[in-house]
């Protein structure tokens, strides 16, 4: 899709005005060096250019091959002025009459442009993928894995070079063979170098191929899908889907268990683990897949990153798959900034899976809170922004917008900052809180009214009546409850009068219970008027009730009067008195409980 | 004064109607919500994730409805399963549970809730075990009172018999059924106390859901006709019942015909015949009850007789006619396994080699409901104490139930909740009786020092005092016993296993995920995987491949070729897997580990079931013991065992593995012996997986070879050291 794209621009660009090679500038010197370690080729030329043109070039160009065409992934160029780094800009145009090679067109700085008769450095940084190719294809577990390397022996440009030589890092000792052109020397650290050429014409070619032993990881993610959600409540969830396969020789054969937990050297070129960084402030990381969690894997926390040891389910043989899910929360604060009601969100749109990392589709979906409008995106490399949509999920009324992206061909150095603009309404906030507070008191309201209202057709008259009598017993039994406490209060009156004697401040206590006896009688009278309407069953019961309480009544007057009349006067003898007085109390208690169980059958 | 102590201070100032329903309330959700509680140990010590086998199936498919919609799923036929038959899911199942799941899920969805279907389906059961509890409360409640109902409901909120089904992520359709069917009883309980036509449809309809989710309910569908019967023979015969029962077998039967894997079986099978005959007994005693009163003296009794013996005769003959034609099905294997124990053992292996349908142990009744074994028998005497037509309805219940759990370990599911009803009213009843001694007991004291004439008084609120604190205490102790129960038995996921190492931390073996997903990513997409039908649902739901078998035992042929396979040499073996188009053959080996519940602990059962049709009649249980009469995989076992396709491929370099320290090479873990053959030799398949553990191990099948001649020995043995 991006070459597509970059195509188009391309055409877009060669429509407008037609570029051609400038004969006149020539390469001075030319150093190039091909890492080939890992299952990247990764290449750095430096180069050193001269204009021999009367006027200032403002841009060169950087050629590849047409075999290599399909391969670049990314390219970068820079240059150092006396130890500052340059950074310049890259575009992909196309030359006619030169189709099938894939051109890249390197802008000067408008202050440092190529002056005529001068001289300037340039380095050329580019990643190719899928450029190494597994030889033999398959190999069977105890076998080390071998990679084949087409390449050019000669520095490949549209512009004469006039002294250049290639470097080819295989990073290993075990060459097995490569393509002897003169003058090509093996270093003991494993390198080619093919050169120092002398004079070569432009678009020089002489294919050279590197076969050696690569037991590096070769892992290629075929597809990532990112989802970057955003809260305004202080926290961003970033989700990756991950297809893995391991590109390398394919296994053949069988695997042994056994052997590859006893031999080191057994399935060498697998993948047991992998390391992915996060980003330092994540947290509650998770690492699942679509049948569940896989226990096999550590986080450990760095000083400037989190990270997570990957160990997929099984260990990854050439050609094997696997597909998982990694997430984890970051919080708001460190990329979200925002001035009233417009925000600006600057993260990573993709981010480090594994060390040199080949993903072939990117799908990034950027999930905005609710209600943001006004999205403006920018990103440092080319992508294709597909149609806005909305997403829907917890108390979500409208949706919330999403951005999608897609890249393709994307390796560690296209990890880049985007940055997103956006206003959101700050009432928005209290949407979502709103919906729920709605909600509770809706349901609140419903039980209430459910409760509190009748909505039975038909009358239930029982129920009410039974609502009432109890309504009734129950205020009932209060005033009976106080007139206990009465008795309680006349019954410590008498003990008073018992010890003291004191016939005067008994009197008053006594007129002052009195009357309060006669209130609560009434009231309970009126009360049982009220019951017999009701209901004649508890109607006579309460009048067992006031039967026995009349009873207690009249004990207490009978002790009343045995202390006043005949205790004060001294009627009695002592131990006549001590008799009527127990055999009174005695009374007095089995009144009060026969009292209480009646009260009890009446509730 | 003693007064005081009668007006207990009011709760907020509430009324004592008020008062009570608070109380209930608070019991009733505080049962409700631990029942959820108490089933989520295993997705707090593993994750949330499906268990064991058959709810990955569960699984699947509700996947499948919440996709495909309910159309698709009724017709769907899955070819993923017993290749190369397949098999038709839309009308082998009961599809109450994906149902269920899947409208919580899209009404979940509709109002923006976006949960995921797993996570709807692990939480399903402990859901559905909350509702049971209130379903339990209300039962009781009609039974006995809000007491009962109320310590009913506590109990069977952790009972272990029905946790042991119901925990996160045992997504079957027991999780469901168990409160289908206490909600039916609950209808069939109003509908029968009322003889309103309005309960008895909802009692239909809850049977409806009931058919729809578990083939339990043939259970149901003939302990409500029993009740019927026993209410005839007792002479509670009336005009409730009739209505309750005509309605309920009318409207259950039409609807539980709509339920395709039900189909015609109500009218059909034997199982259902008591059903329909109780039917037929409801209708004529509904009708000479009616002539009685037109009709007096011997008329009437001449009559009555003669349409006894016709009817009676007419039934009977039908019935022959109908057996013998085949229009009505024999009764099942697992039915006559309920009615004769030993059924199974003699006649259908497959049925016999499912653990849970063994006989039950007795420890396992303690184990799975501990005081309730006591408080049983108690409930069930007070309940003859008081007979009603619902308590009639309980102890039939309680009664058959408790026979079927004695037959059937997983039956114990459907005693559970009855035990915990009748628990519950025992246990009310006898705290009811003794808690008010205790409390007036406890409120005379003071006047007891004054009063010693009583001394018979005094000794029955001490007797009531011991009594409640006895009670209490057997209720705590039943908390404890059924809080450890469900931690320590009942939540593991038995997909994921765990172990303690040496220095006590702890060990997880996710063997199984790890090679289901490896045949997930790294196999033909129609790749066939051959293995015992234990795993069939597992491969299907998480390595999404085809398999032969599964737990769906419908085809006692097929599992029975693969029992064959297994069994067999090499050779013959190949002949059978190139006839199946085996690619892969998986087989689980505990060996390294120490997991007894592997295939070769299981190996006899595929003998047995391998040697029980017409083509494996060659295959005999007795040649794979040895001399001695044992099962030995050592020097000592059987050469027919040691050439068996199994035993080479569990054992297939493992005999210079050190499984064990101070123990040879190749000492297997499980069956504590050192293996017989150290240098098993495989011609026909390659080994194309094995896990981390060794647990499984997965053979890719070869090719035939060029020039249609013998396999060739792997190139192996140059590692061997003899």
């Amino acid at each position: 899709m991006i070459l597509l794209h970059l195509f188009l621009v391309a055409i877009t660009i060669s429509t407008s005005f037609a570029i051609e090679v400038n004969p006149k500038i020539f390469i001075n010197n030319a150093e190039c060096l091909v890492d080939l370690s890992t299952q990247l080729v990764k290449g750095e030329c430096r180069l050193s250019l001269e204009n021999n043109d009367d006027k200032p070039v403002n841009s060169v160009l950087y050629a590849f091959e047409p075999s290599i065409k399909s391969h670049i992934s990314y390219i970068s160029a820079h240059q150092v002025f006396e130890s500052n780094r340059l950074s310049l800009n890259v575009k992909p145009v196309t030359l006619s009459g030169h189709e099938d090679k894939q051109f890249y067109q390197i802008d000067f700085n408008a202050s440092r442009p190529l002056r005529s008769k001068g001289r300037a450095p340039l380095v050329v940084e580019y990643v190719l993928i899928n450029a190494l190719y597994p030889h033999p294809e398959e190999i069977t577990q105890k076998d080390r894995q071998l990679m084949m390397f087409y390449g050019n022996a000669y520095l490949y440009s549209p512009y004469k070079s006039l002294k250049s030589s290639v470097k080819f890092q295989t990073g290993t000792r075990r060459v097995e063979d490569y393509t002897n052109i003169n003058p090509v020397s093996f270093l003991s650290s494993g390198d080619v170098v093919y050169g120092p050429f002398g004079s070569l014409e432009p678009f020089a070619y002489s294919q050279i191929s590197i076969h050696y032993d690569n037991n590096t990881p070769f892992l290629k993610a075929t597809k990532l899908t990112r989802s970057i959600e955003l809260s305004h409540w202080g926290n961003v969830a970033v989700t990756d889907v991950i297809d893995l396969v391991h590109h390398g020789a394919k296994l053949k054969g069988s695997f042994s268990r056994y052997d590859y937990q006893r031999e080191t050297n057994s399935g060498i070129s697998s993948v047991k683990s992998f390391k992915m960084y996060l980003p330092a402030s994540a947290t509650s990381v998770y690492y699942r897949d679509v049948i569940g969690n896989i226990s096999t894997s550590n986080q450990r926390t760095l000083l400037d990153s989190v990270e997570l040891d990957i160990r997929p389910r099984f260990p990854l043989f050439g050609g094997w798959k696997t597909h998982y899910t990694i997430g984890y929360n970051v919080p708001a604060y460190e990329y979200l900034y925002n001035n009233g009601e417009d925000y600006f969100l600057k993260m990573r749109l993709i981010d480090h899976l594994y060390d040199n990392m080949i993903i072939e589709d990117v799908t990034v979906r950027i999930i905005l809170p609710e209600g943001s409008v006004d999205l403006d995106l920018k990103t440092t490399h080319p992508i294709v922004r597909l149609p806005d949509g909305l997403h829907y999920t917890y108390l979500d009324t409208i949706g919330r917008p999403i951005i999608k992206l897609q890249m393709s061909n994307v390796v560690e150095s296209h990890i880049s900052d985007f940055e997103l603009k956006y206003k959101f309404p700050k009432a928005f906030m209290f949407h979502e809180p709103l919906i729920v507070i709605v909600a509770i008191y809706i349901l609140f309201l419903t039980v209430i009214i459910w409760v509190r209202l009748d909505f039975s057709i038909a009358k239930d008259g029982h129920s009410e009546t039974r609502q009432r009598i109890s309504g009734i017993t129950s205020a009932i039994i209060h005033h009976f409850e106080r007139r206990a406490s009465i008795y309680s209060s006349w019954d410590e009156a008498l003990n008073k009068l018992k010890h003291s004697k004191d016939i005067g401040t008994y009197n008053t206590a006594s007129k002052q219970i009195q009357a309060d006896y006669k209130n609560e009688s009434t009231s309970i009278n009126e009360l049982a008027t009220k019951l017999k309407t009701e209901s004649t069953e508890l109607s006579d019961k309460l009048n067992e009730v006031q039967k026995a309480e009349k009873n207690l009544k009249e004990l207490f007057g009978q002790t009343q009067s045995l202390y006043t009349d005949k205790l004060i006067t001294g009627k009695v003898g002592r131990n006549q008195f001590v008799e009527l007085d127990s055999g009174l109390k005695r009374k007095k208690d089995e009144c009060q409980e026969k009292v209480n169980q009646l009260l009890k059958s009446l509730n | 004064m003693s007064s005081t102590v009668l007006y207990k201070p009011l709760l907020f100032g509430m009324s004592s109607e008020k008062q009570e329903s608070f109380l209930k309330m608070t019991i009733l959700t505080t049962a409700a919500v631990l029942s959820f509680a108490t089933r989520l140990f295993s997705v707090l010590r593993f994750e949330s994730v499906i268990h064991e086998f058959d709810p990955y199936f569960n699984y699947r498919t509700t996947q499948y409805l919440a996709e495909e919609g309910f159309y698709k799923f009724h017709n769907w036929f899955d070819d993923r399963a017993w290749y190369p038959l397949g098999r038709i899911i839309g009308g082998t199942i009961y599809p109450g549970l994906m149902i269920t799941s899947t409208v919580i899920y899209n009404s979940l969805h509709f109002i923006n809730l976006t949960l995921e279907i797993r996570n709807i389906c692990v939480f399903l059961a402990p859901l559905f075990s909350s509702f049971t509890t209130i379903i339990t409360f209300l039962l009781t409640k009609e039974l006995k009172d809000t007491r009962a109902g109320l310590i009913a409901a506590a109990m069977i909120a952790i009972v272990p018999g029905y946790i042991s089904r119901s925990v996160a992520g045992s997504y079957d359709n027991e999780a469901i059924a168990i409160f289908c069917m206490l909600l039916t009883y609950y209808a069939w309980i109003k509908s029968v106390k009322t003889g309103s036509i309005l309960w008895s449809a909802f009692t239909a309809l809850a049977y409806f859901y009931m058919v729809s989710s578990w083939g339990g309910y043939v259970f149901l569908i003939n302990l409500i006709p029993m009740h019927v019967f026993v209410l005839m023979v007792t002479g509670r015969f009336s005009h409730r019942i009739y209505v309750a029962y005509s309605t309920v077998y009318c409207i259950g039967t039409i609807l539980s015909m709509q339920i395709s894997f039900v189909g015609f079986q109500p009218v059909q099978t034997s199982e259902h015949m008591m059903a329909l005959g109780v039917f037929g007994l409801c209708q004529i005693l509904g009708g000479i009850n009616y002539m009685r009163t037109k009709i007096v003296g011997d008329d009437f009794q001449t009559l009555f007789q003669f349409i006894i013996y016709l009817i009676g005769g007419t039934v009977i003959a039908f019935g022959t006619l109908l057996t013998i034609t085949g229009k009505i099905a024999p009764w099942t294997g697992r039915f006559y396994t309920l009615l004769d124990p030993s059924y199974a053992k003699n006649h259908i292996p497959i049925i016999a080699s499912v653990s849970e349908h063994q006989p039950t142990s007795w420890s396992s009744f303690y184990f799975d409901l501990h005081i309730q074994v006591f408080l049983f028998p108690v409930g069930l005497y007070f309940c003859f104490s008081k007979l009603t037509d619902a308590n009639i309805f309980v102890i039939l219940y309680g009664v058959t139930s408790i026979y079927f759990a004695g037959v059937m370990v997983r039956l114990m599911l459907v005693l559970a909740p009855v035990m915990c009803i009748l628990s519950g009213i025992g246990a009310s009843s006898m705290l009811s009786t003794y808690m008010t001694q205790y409390l007036e007991g406890s409120s005379k004291v003071p006047e007891k020092k004054l009063k010693k004439n009583e001394s018979s008084k005094s000794m029955k609120s001490e007797i009531a005092t011991a009594f409640v604190t006895m009670l209490t205490f057997m209720l705590i102790s039943y908390v404890f016993h059924c809080t450890w129960v469900t931690s320590e038995a009942y939540s593991s996921p038995s997909i994921v296993l765990s172990a303690r190492s040496h220095d006590g931390s702890q060990v997880i073996f996710d063997d199984f995920r790890e090679a289901y997903y490896w045949l997930r990513m790294n196999t033909a997409e129609d790749a066939r995987v051959m293995s015992w039908w234990d795993y069939g649902y597992q491969i299907t739901a998480m390595a999404n491949r085809t398999i032969l078998v599964d737990n769906n035992t419908w085809n006692n042929t097929h599992i029975s070729r693969v029992g064959q396979a297994m069994s067999s040499g090499e050779d013959e073996a190949y002949e059978i897997m190139r006839e199946l188009d085996v690619d892969y053959v998986l087989v689980i080996f505990g060996g390294v580990v120490g997991y007894s519940s592997d295939d070769i602990n299981k190996f006899l059962w595929m003998v047995r079931i391998g040697g029980s049709t017409e083509k494996g009649r060659h295959i005999k249980e007795s040649d794979y013991y040895s001399p001695s009469g044992e099962f030995r995989v050592d020097k000592e076992g059987s050469k027919k065992l040691k050439n068996s396709l199994m035993y080479k491929m569990c054992y297939y370099r493992f005999g210079q593995v050190f499984s064990e320290g101070g123990k040879p090479a190749g000492y297997d873990r499980v069956r504590n012996a050192e293996i017989g053959v150290k240098n098993v030799t495989l011609h026909v398949v390659d080994e194309a997986y094995t896990t981390e553990h060794w647990l499984v191990r997965i053979y890719r099948v070869k090719d035939y070879d060029n020039r249609g001649g013998k396999m060739k020995p792997n190139k192996v043995s140059t590692y061997y050291e003899q």
